[in-house]
């Protein structure tokens, strides 16, 4: 089976080089795309071995994903990794999300970071913070309350999963609008334990309510299921 | 009062200026007799503004003015709306041709090095 990791990056010239490098040997491919950045991330991608697409302007991490998927999808990829830029995702994470994929159990598998292993250096505040999402996305979103980590950008799927989940949020939204169009359709999903490293870099980095308010006012007026 | 006159000028040339427009067949009869309507409509608001008041009176509105302002509200919440669906259609299709633009580079990148060196 073909594995092709797929990572969205934006401004990752000084962090990307290691995440490929780690990932490569776990994968049969690597797409980055480079979401519209100033600097080279996209040269250096593609010195470091990846396949580097570039989005000429900015279009978000939903965006740059739904790219990558598409040409993992062009490149025959059986399984598609979605991970993150920063190094957050630990590559170790890989084999365990393509798993049940391989075994033919799932079509979808979500990392959760809430099923066992705790995450390195999480902050308290965040911590209740992701309780609170959580909460919100079962009520509001109507995401599957089986979900444990419904912020989770850690996820794999098959050709045929990636094929039909047509996700169009462009920026952070993109999280909880696949898990949303997963769960709700019959596509086999499963979530399994992942560790995440939480640094200040990547901190930063953050979602809000106000995201999840986005998919409800798309669903409201693009009208897509 | 003069601001009455000034305003019932402007309309009377919009109104010959829709029918000029009509005859000369850049907007079609119905569109005209809609304009139409509109201009006279102001018109009768403008030559008696006590007609405000009436209507609001018949939508339970107290006052003329308050309609007015109740209605502008509701238009610019529509128009507000139609702009944000129509930004929203506008980001979408920036994306496609985004998107369209970086996967024609796949097929230049097919041979990387990432699938010799496995």
């Amino acid at each position: 089976m073909r594995t092709i990791a797929v990572i969205p990056a934006y401004h990752e010239e000084t962090r990307i080089t290691p995440v490929i490098q780690s990932i490569r040997a776990l994968v049969d491919a690597v797409v980055v795309v480079d979401d519209g950045s100033s600097d080279r991330t996209q040269e250096v991608a593609k010195q470091a071995g990846a396949i580097a697409l570039r989005h000429r302007l900015n279009r978000g991490q939903g965006a740059a994903l739904r790219t990558g998927t598409e040409a993992a999808i062009r490149l025959g990829a059986d399984i598609i990794v979605h991970v993150d830029a920063d190094g957050q995702h630990d590559p170790q994470m890989i084999p365990v999300l393509s798993e049940p994929l391989r075994a033919g159990e799932a079509d979808v598998v979500f990392g959760s970071r809430f099923m066992g292993i705790d995450p390195t250096d999480m902050p308290k505040v965040r911590r209740m913070y992701f309780h609170l999402a959580k909460l919100f996305n079962i009520m509001v979103v109507g995401i599957s309350k089986q979900i444990t980590d419904p912020q989770s950008g850690a996820r794999a799927m098959n050709r045929v999963a990636a094929q039909r989940i047509q996700f169009t949020q462009d920026r952070a939204a993109h999280c909880s609008e696949i898990l949303r169009r997963v769960t709700q359709s019959d596509l086999r999903w499963k979530e399994v334990p992942v560790h995440v490293r939480y640094t200040e870099d990547t901190l930063k980095k953050g979602q809000s309510f106000f995201e999840a308010f986005k998919i409800l006012w798309h669903l409201i007026i693009r009208g897509t299921k | 009062m003069p601001i009455q006159i000034l305003l019932v000028v402007a309309l009377l040339i919009a109104l010959t200026m829709t029918w000029k427009r009509a005859k000369e067949g850049v907007i079609r009869a119905r569109e005209a007799v809609l304009w139409s309507i509109v201009w006279i409509a102001a018109g009768v608001v403008i030559v008696l503004p006590e007609t405000t008041s009436a209507v609001a009176n018949l939508l339970g509105v107290g006052r003329g003015v308050d309609l007015v302002l109740y209605a502008s509200v509701v238009v610019l919440f529509f128009l507000v709306f139609k702009l944000f669906t129509s930004l929203d259609r506008m980001d979408k299709q920036i994306t496609d041709l985004v998107r369209k633009d970086a996967l024609r580079d796949l097929d230049h990148q097919d041979e990387t090095p990432t699938t010799n060196n496995q």
